[in-house]
C-alpha cells in the first residue's frame, strides 16, 4: 500500500509548527521513520492514522486521500495502529479487549473473531495469559498486546510508533524479528529514535528534524553519509573537543573514542567503517546548520 | 455501535465499587426514608399505583447521586488510559461509538438502582397480594425514573470534558442537592421546575393527580415561570425536556470530540 505525502503541513494551537511541507512516499514493505524527540514522527503517524486532521498538504495512502471522509475511512478499514503509548482497559483480559477490538475493526463472525485471536495471541507468544486481566501484564506484554489488536483485521498498513521503547533487549528484538516477518507485502511503517531498531529492519527510511524531511533513501545512502566522518581516538587525556561522540569505551588507564566528524579529530585518529547510526548522526550535525528554527 | 455498548455494559456491570457505593447508599435511603413501608402519610384511592409511585420518588431522590458519580469517569477514562488512540484507529465510527458507550454506561449503571425498584415491587406484590404492582412499576419506571436518569447520564458521561471527574462528582451532588431536592421557597433553585431530574411532573402528572392539592397555596418562588401546573401534558413535555437535554449534552460531547482532532 503506497503512501503519498505531498505538502504536509500541521500546526497546533499556540503556533506550534510539528511538520511543515512535508514530501514523503512510502513504498510496500518496512519503511523506517528516524528522528529525534520532537521531530514530528508521532503527528504524522497519528495524521496517518486519522487520528488528527492536518492544517494543510495531502496524504493518499493505497489512492484513498485521508483528508476526506470516504477516504479515511477505507484507509481505516485497512490499518493497524500501534500507538506510541498502547492504552488498553486494565479490567479486560486480553482475549476479551482483543475481541473488542475486532469487533469494531469489523470481524463481525464470532467463530472467525476467535480464530483470528487465538493465532494472534500464539504469534505474540500470550496464549497462556490471554484470560488473565490486563492489569496485570507488564510493558512488554501489554507492547504485544498492543502489536496483536493492530494485526487483527490482517491489515495492509501498519503503522507503529516507538513500539520498542521501555522492551527489555530479548523482548525488543523478539520484537523487531515480528516486524520484519510481517512486513512481507504489507507495508510497515516503523517510526523510532532507535537508530538500531531500524538498522535491523528496514531496507528505506526518512529521517524527520523540525517537521522536515531531512533524508530519504536506503540504509546503505545514510550510512554512506559517514563515509570518512567516523574516527576511532584512543587518549589518557581530556576527549578531543572537536566532533560528537558516539560512544566512549574505557581502554586500560585512558579512554576509546569512537567520533563522528568532518576533519581528523586528533592527530592519532584513526579512520573506522561507518554504521547507521554514524550516518544518521553525521546527517543530525549537518543538518543543525541548516534547518532553521521554527 | 452494539460492540462498544456490549463491552461499555460489561465493563460497568463488573465495577466493584459500583455495588459497594450503591449498597451504601441504599442503606442510607432505608434508614432515613420510608422505602420499606411506602408511607408518606397519607392515602390514596388507588394504593398499587400510589404506592409504585411513591417508591420511584424515594428512589429519585438519593440513587441518581450514585448514578451520576458512576457515570462520570466513563468517558475521559479512554483518554486517560490512552485507548482511545487504539479505538480511534477501527473504521467503527465516533458517534457510534459514543452512542454505544452512553448507552451501555448509563444502561450498566441503571441496573442497581433499577434492581432497588424492582426488587420493592416484587416484595409489595408478595406482601399486598396485588400483582398489579409489577405492571405499574414498569410503568412508572419507564415514565416518572428513566426521562430523568437518560439527561443525568449524559450531563455525568460529558461534564468530566470540561472538569476532572473528582470535581465533577462534588459539582454533581452540590447540583442535585440544589437543583433536585432543596425546596424553592428557601433560595432560587431548580426543583420542582420542568428541568428537575427526579420525575415530579412525570408522577403528579399521570398518577398522583389526587394529590395535587398538596402544593396549592405554595408560596411564591423565583424561577416559577418554569414550574408550570402538573397536568398529563406537562408529564410529556417533562419527557421530551429530559431527552431533549440528553441529545444536546451528547452532541456537544461530538462536536468537542471534532474539534479536538484539529
Amino acid at each position: 500500500m503506497r503512501i503519498e505525502i505531498s505538502q504536509l503541513t500541521k500546526t497546533y494551537k499556540g503556533g506550534v509548527h510539528a511538520l511543515d511541507g512535508l514530501d514523503l512516499d512510502v513504498p510496500t514493505g518496512m519503511y523506517g521513520l528516524l528522528g529525534s524527540n520532537g521531530a514530528g514522527k508521532t503527528t504524522l503517524m497519528r495524521i496517518m492514522a486519522g487520528l488528527l486532521r492536518p492544517t494543510s498538504g495531502s496524504v493518499r495512502i493505497g489512492g484513498h486521500d485521508i483528508t476526506t471522509t470516504d477516504g479515511r475511512l477505507a484507509v481505516l478499514r485497512a490499518l493497524g495502529y500501534l500507538p506510541q503509548d498502547v492504552g488498553v482497559y486494565p479490567d479486560l483480559t486480553a482475549r476479551r479487549f482483543l475481541d473488542y477490538i475486532a469487533l469494531l475493526k469489523g470481524l463481525d463472525s464470532r467463530s472467525a473473531r476467535r480464530r483470528r485471536i487465538g493465532e494472534l495471541l500464539e504469534v505474540v507468544a500470550l496464549t497462556e495469559q490471554a484470560d488473565r486481566k490486563l492489569k496485570g501484564f507488564s510493558g512488554g506484554m501489554l507492547r504485544r498486546v498492543g502489536i496483536a489488536q493492530a494485526l487483527l483485521a490482517d491489515p495492509r498498513l501498519l503503522i507503529v510508533d516507538e513500539p520498542t521503547t521501555g522492551l527489555d533487549p530479548e523482548e525488543r528484538i523478539r520484537f523487531r524479528t515480528l516486524l520484519s516477518q510481517l512486513a512481507g507485502d504489507r507495508t510497515v511503517l516503523l517510526s523510532t529514535h532507535i537508530v538500531d531498531d531500524v538498522a535491523q529492519t528496514c531496507r528505506s527510511l526518512a529521517v524527520l528534524a523540525k517537521g522536515r524531511l531531512l533524508f530519504r533513501g536506503g540504509v546503505g545512502e545514510l550510512v554512506a553519509f559517514a563515509d570518512r566522518r567516523v574516527w576511532t581516538v584512543s587518549t589518557a587525556g581530556p576527549a578531543p573537543a572537536q566532533g560528537r561522540i558516539v560512544a566512549a569505551l574505557p581502554e586500560g588507564a585512558g579512554m576509546r573514542y569512537r567520533m563522528v566528524s568532518l576533519t581528523r579529530p586528533a592527530a592519532n585518529a584513526e579512520p573506522a567503517e561507518p554504521t547507521l547510526e554514524d550516518g544518521y548522526l553525521a546527517l543530525m550535525e549537518s543538518a543543525q546548520a541548516t534547518v532553521p528554527t521554527p | 455501535m452494539t460492540a462498544t455498548l456490549r463491552y461499555e455494559f460489561l465493563m460497568q456491570i463488573r465495577r466493584p465499587s459500583l455495588w459497594i457505593v450503591y449498597g451504601l447508599v441504599f442503606a442510607v435511603l432505608v434508614a432515613t426514608l420510608p422505602y420499606l413501608t411506602l408511607d408518606l402519610g397519607f392515602r390514596d384511592a388507588d394504593l398499587v399505583k400510589a404506592a409504585m409511585t411513591t417508591a420511584a420518588k424515594l428512589i429519585m431522590t438519593l440513587l441518581p447521586i450514585v448514578y451520576g458519580c458512576m457515570v462520570a469517569d466513563r468517558l475521559v477514562r479512554d483518554r486517560r488510559l490512552g485507548v482511545d488512540a487504539v479505538l480511534d484507529s477501527t473504521p467503527a465510527g465516533r458517534t457510534g461509538r459514543l452512542i454505544g458507550k452512553y448507552v451501555g454506561v448509563c444502561a450498566a449503571t441503571a441496573v442497581p438502582l433499577a434492581l432497588v425498584y424492582f426488587g420493592r415491587a416484587v416484595v409489595y406484590t408478595v406482601t399486598e397480594g396485588k400483582p398489579a404492582a409489577l405492571g405499574w412499576s414498569a410503568v412508572v419506571f419507564l415514565t416518572s425514573m428513566l426521562p430523568g436518569l437518560i439527561y443525568l447520564g449524559a450531563l455525568a458521561l460529558i461534564g468530566p470534558l470540561l472538569v476532572p471527574p473528582m470535581l465533577f462528582r462534588v459539582l454533581f451532588v452540590i447540583y442535585w442537592f440544589w437543583g433536585n431536592l432543596i425546596p424553592a421557597t428557601m433560595m432560587p433553585t431548580l426543583s420542582r421546575t420542568i428541568f428537575s431530574a427526579t420525575g415530579d411532573y412525570a408522577s403528579y402528572g399521570f398518577f398522583l393527580q389526587e394529590r395535587l392539592a398538596l402544593y396549592e397555596g405554595e408560596p411564591e418562588a423565583a424561577l416559577d415561570f418554569l414550574r408550570p401546573a402538573f397536568s398529563p401534558a406537562v408529564a410529556w413535555l417533562w419527557m421530551g425536556v429530559m431527552v431533549a437535554l440528553a441529545v444536546a449534552l451528547l452532541s456537544a460531547a461530538r462536536l468537542h470530540a471534532i474539534r479536538s482532532e484539529s
